[in-house]
């Protein structure tokens, strides 16, 4: 329910307050955010499956983000970035999708 | 879609073991997940990659704490909880425990990363995303239009000095053609005219005088300048004709009767001289008994008008 809480909270701190992003981390904001999502959903499904750890979710976000960045930070460094931003959401799109059907089976049952 | 699928073989061969008939009835076309989960080899999520070390942490979960953790682990044994269930108890009540609080502190930076993002992407356009090669090709874009778009307006510029050019030489025209249409109206008599001049009033209560004396005055007005003339109510133009009628005179083919009131407009030095000269008009006037008075005046108003004729068969030969 915190959990819950604090998303809400961020979102609504994020739209009210506005905060200024530097330059330097703009370009890897959105996929740090398709990062932790996936690790969010991971998480949920954990919890379901009642295995949730609350280490694991926090070293699995983390590493999320910081991989995810780091690989779009080397495809820029590399000239490739478009392509592999592309790659990492598309490797995270796949495992939300297959989470979120785990999440799905478990609250639906269907 | 394959992701939905990857998980069907691996649930089939587990629906038919026995635990199943002994599972709770909320659980019935669920049971494959709960058990599937730990047995799953391709998990990739970090959160699931560690399953097996971090089972026995369960530190948030009221439901799964009277579970042991041996259940969950070999997931043969059923288990009181579905996921749903320990959904629902991880909702409500709150509890404020260090997990709850650390999650919560990541959800709240996801959060805000979200809100962050989707702000920036929807307020400023598709540049902010953009690449520097899809800046660089925009910018080009953009300079060339703007080139363009100059030459046009140069071009589009030039365009209008040049009608307002001719718009003004035929606003000239339009001009002159009116001012010659003034002019030609008071001499055709079509339009009224003003200016200084004399008023010439013939009193004849013995009706001497008749048409070839009005001519003579006319004649002699005209010859000393006047530039429009109107006896009584009737413009005296080129093409006037007097003749003499029982009673009085007729101009133009209206009768005008005595006192004729002359209004003349021209130089009310040269004309009032001509009219009074020994033996002029005046005098030739007076012979007849007829009582002649000229005034100056600073202004003469002659309104009475003609109709503009066209003529049947002169044309101008100008063309």
């Amino acid at each position: 329910m915190i959990a819950v809480l604090g998303l809400i909270v961020g979102v609504v701190v994020g739209l009210v307050v506005r905060p200024v992003v530097p330059t330097v981390v703009e370009p890897y904001l959105p996929i740090a955010v398709v990062a932790a999502l996936d690790a969010v959903f991971g998480g949920l499904r954990a919890m379901l499956d009642g295995i949730f750890d609350d280490k694991v979710f926090v070293v699995s976000f983390l590493s999320n983000v910081v991989v995810a960045a780091l690989i779009v930070f080397l495809g820029d460094k590399l000239g490739v970035g478009a392509q592999l931003s592309t790659g990492v959401v598309v490797v995270l799109g796949i495992r939300i999708f297959s989470n979120a059907a785990a999440i799905r089976r478990h609250v639906f049952r269907a | 879609m394959a992701i939905d699928e990857t998980p069907e073989p691996e649930k089939k061969p587990e629906q038919p073991r026995p635990d199943r008939e002994s599972s709770p009835v909320g659980r019935r076309p669920m049971p494959p997940e709960s058990r599937r989960v730990p047995e799953r080899p391709e998990t990739g999520d970090g959160t699931e990659a560690q399953e097996p070390d971090s089972t026995g942490q369960k530190k948030d979960k009221g439901a799964d704490s009277s579970t042991p953790d041996a259940v969950a682990d070999d997931g043969s044994t059923e288990r009181p909880k579905t996921g749903r269930e320990r959904l629902v108890a991880s909702l409500w009540p709150p509890r404020l425990t260090r997990a709850q609080l650390i999650v919560a502190l990541l959800l709240f930076i996801l959060g805000l990363g979200l809100a962050i993002q989707v702000r920036s992407t929807s307020d400023s356009s598709a540049l902010r995303g953009a690449r520097q090669e899809d800046l660089v090709r925009i910018l080009d874009e953009l300079d060339n239009r703007s080139q363009r778009l100059t030459d046009e307006q140069r071009r589009l510029e030039g365009q209008k000095t040049e009608l307002e050019n001719s718009s003004d030489q035929a606003e000239e025209a339009r001009k002159q053609t009116v001012e010659k249409e003034q002019q030609l109206g008071v001499l055709a008599g079509t339009v009224a005219a003003q200016g200084p001049g004399i008023n010439l009033t013939i009193d004849d209560p013995t009706h001497s005088v008749e048409a070839d004396k009005l001519l003579d005055t006319i004649q002699e007005l005209r010859a000393a300048g006047a530039e429009a003339i109107q006896v009584n109510d009737v413009r005296v133009v080129a093409n006037t004709y007097l003749s003499d009628i029982r009673g009085g005179v007729e101009i133009d083919g209206k009768r005008v009767m005595q006192p004729y009131r002359f209004k003349v407009i021209g130089k009310p030095e040269d004309l009032e001289p001509a009219l009074n000269i020994p033996g002029g008009v005046v005098q030739t006037l007076e012979k007849e008994q007829a009582k002649v008075s000229v005034t100056r005046e600073e202004k003469i108003i002659v309104n009475a008008l003609r109709e503009a004729k066209r003529p049947d068969y002169a044309r101008s030969s100008s063309q």
